[in-house]
């Protein structure tokens, strides 16, 4: 019970702090804040989509950053041919309307994770990590050998997708829409990980000779679980391309795979919540030593190493105690 | 009459090692069959091919009519065959009570509901508790399982079992590291299923053994060497010889 109103206060107190957040950037004079804020949210998304598969069903995807970048590139492409009037494999025209785009972005990485979920999870183990990997540095190649739409380079555009009722360009509002969005995301996540679904995966992570023994057809429930998670990532991906109006190849480089792991282990493991609390870790971290050293990761090693040892549940198990 | 369970020519080798060289095997309806054999005998690995996780080399496998030979793991479940094992299975991360909600879910058919809680689930928690209870466990439902005792373990593993509404239950030595008194409320409880289902029963403790089975086959590298009604076992020479001479002394 105790244990359940510190979860309430830390989680409350976190988001209290978010909604301030463009009011503390203002009192302060710190523009900048507001789209840390808006990374920070964004990174939650993608970070609370992998903890799905880490931290409750026991897969460690390596390749979660292609399915983000993914995302981000359908906002691109799409955003790309609205803007010279062509057409996308010469039958999609361009769109820049967010309610149509950013469901578009979610269902092509479903069914891209689909597809590679489906070769992956023959795999289990270090294997399965391997794949993962295999098949996000594929794509990565895919759009670095991209010329019409940038290459190397990346793709910029020029305008947000288009919301009802929010200016373009305002940021404050884009920030609050990134919240928003990530506030119903945690709610679907919870929601599922307490459902028969969530349940059965949580046992999958367990013990899964068990779980054969007991009717469970282990792969299907696993691609179901793979392919929600990387479609998470697609839409933190698409908004994340809306907050840059930008897109490019290291979106769906590995080391983005592993900022996403290292959010996920930061905040806690298996916790959800604590993908927020990571997310803000990392960003937070990475803008500090960013302006201190240009290689910022040297730094970010040791403190990482520190966090897991001093609290192996990350910082949400250090603020909200056992699970 | 035809057996619930049917076997012929079960054959699998590791390598030049003859783990099945060729079983053959009728469980019948509401007996408990014995198979028993010393260390290496192949009777884990028998087990093993019966449930769907080994795939043998040759052999037929038909169980209710039907050959099962080729189904998978969950979809022999699903006809009501399943199997405990000899190192004690559980979820550990769950309390005794939510190891066997997640059974009754998954039997009634439901793993793809996304959004209704689980855990509230107050049917499944009315089940759950309904199966624990027949074991004898009620009181400890709310113990995450990897706090319970062995003895305790080992019973909620095989309530995980029943729970699946098995018709044929393969138990692989389901006394291990069992004291005497815990062998005896286990032998006592194989007892009270022998009504309900079926069992091929794997085990050491030749007093269950002799205590449970209707039929008893004996397994040596891979072959079977005797099968028949207790009495003919014990008194069968071969049989003493290769395997009983020893422990029985
Ligand atoms: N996966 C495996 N790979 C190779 N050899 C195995 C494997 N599983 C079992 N064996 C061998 O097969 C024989 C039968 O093992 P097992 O079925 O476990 O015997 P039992 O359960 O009767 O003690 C043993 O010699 C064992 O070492
Ligand atoms: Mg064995």
């Amino acid at each position: 019970m105790a244990d359940n109103r510190r979860h309430a206060a830390v989680l409350g107190l976190t988001f209290l702090l978010l909604l301030l957040l463009p009011q503390l950037a203002t009192a302060l004079s710190k523009p900048d804040l507001l789209t840390l804020g808006s990374q920070i949210a964004i990174y939650a998304i993608a970070a609370a989509s992998l903890d799905l598969l880490i931290g409750y069903a026991g897969m460690s995807s390596f390749g979660h950053a292609g399915f983000f970048g993914l995302g981000g590139y359908v906002v691109g492409i799409l955003a790309f041919h609205a803007a010279d009037n062509s057409l996308f494999l010469g039958i999609v025209p361009g769109l820049t309307d967010a309610w149509l785009v950013w469901p578009i972005a979610i269902a092509v990485t479903a069914l891209a994770a689909l597809a590679i979920g489906a070769l992956s999870l023959r795999t289990s183990g270090v294997s399965f990590i391997m794949m993962t990997l295999a098949f996000a540095e594929m794509l990565y190649f895919l759009f670095v050998s991209l010329k019409t739409y940038g290459g190397d380079d990346g793709l910029g555009f020029r305008r947000r997708n288009a919301l009802p009722w929010i200016a373009p360009r305002d940021d404050v509002a884009f920030y609050y829409v990134c919240l928003a969005v990530l506030a119903i995301f945690l709610i679907a996540m919870r929601h599922l990980v307490q459902s028969r679904f969530g349940m059965v995966l949580q046992g999958l992570r367990q013990n899964e000779r068990r779980m054969a023994a007991i009717g469970v057809a282990p792969y299907r429930v696993r691609l179901a679980a793979f392919t929600i998670a990387s479609a998470g990532a697609g839409l933190a991906g698409a908004l994340n391309a809306n907050l840059l109006r930008y897109v490019s190849p290291d979106s769906l480089h590995w080391t983005m795979s592993g900022d996403l792991m290292v959010m996920v282990v930061l905040g806690g493991a298996g916790s959800l919540y604590g993908a927020v609390l990571g997310a803000a870790a990392f960003v937070g971290l990475q803008s500090v030593l960013a302006q201190w050293t240009e290689h910022w990761m040297i730094a970010m090693g040791p403190i990482l190493v520190c966090t897991v040892l001093v609290a192996r549940r990350g910082i949400w198990g250090l603020l909200a105690g056992r699970r | 009459m035809t057996a619930l369970l049917q076997v012929r020519g079960l054959t699998k080798r590791f390598g030049g090692l003859l783990a099945s060289g060729g079983l053959d095997l009728d469980v019948h309806q509401g007996e408990i069959h014995a198979l028993i054999g010393p260390n290496g005998a192949g009777k884990t690995t028998a087990i093993g091919q019966l449930a769907g996780e080994i795939r043998p080399d040759a052999g037929t496998i038909r169980f209710d009519g039907q050959e099962i030979g080729h189904l998978p793991v969950h979809r022999r479940v699903a006809l009501g065959l399943t199997r405990s094992f000899q190192v004690t299975s559980i979820l550990p991360a769950f309390t005794a009570l939510e190891n066997l909600m997640l059974v009754h879910l998954v039997r009634e058919g439901h793993p793809f509901r996304f959004l209704r809680s689980a855990r509230q689930d107050l049917g499944l928690q009315r089940q759950a508790r309904d199966s624990l209870a027949g074991l004898g466990l009620l009181a400890r439902a709310d113990i995450p399982a990897e706090d319970l005792a062995h003895g305790e373990q080992r019973q909620l593993e095989l309530a995980m079992a029943l729970a699946t509404g098995a018709k044929l239950l393969l138990l692989d030595e389901p006394m291990a590291g069992l004291g005497p008194t815990e062998s005896l409320a286990m032998t006592e409880i194989l007892r009270r299923l022998k009504r309900q289902l079926t069992i091929l029963l794997v085990e050491h403790d030749m007093d269950a053994v002799f205590a449970l089975a209707d039929r008893v086959t004996v397994l040596v590298s891979g072959q079977v060497i005797a099968s028949g009604p207790p009495d003919a076992i014990r008194a069968d020479p071969a049989v003493r010889e290769a395997y009983l001479g020893a422990e029985a002394g």
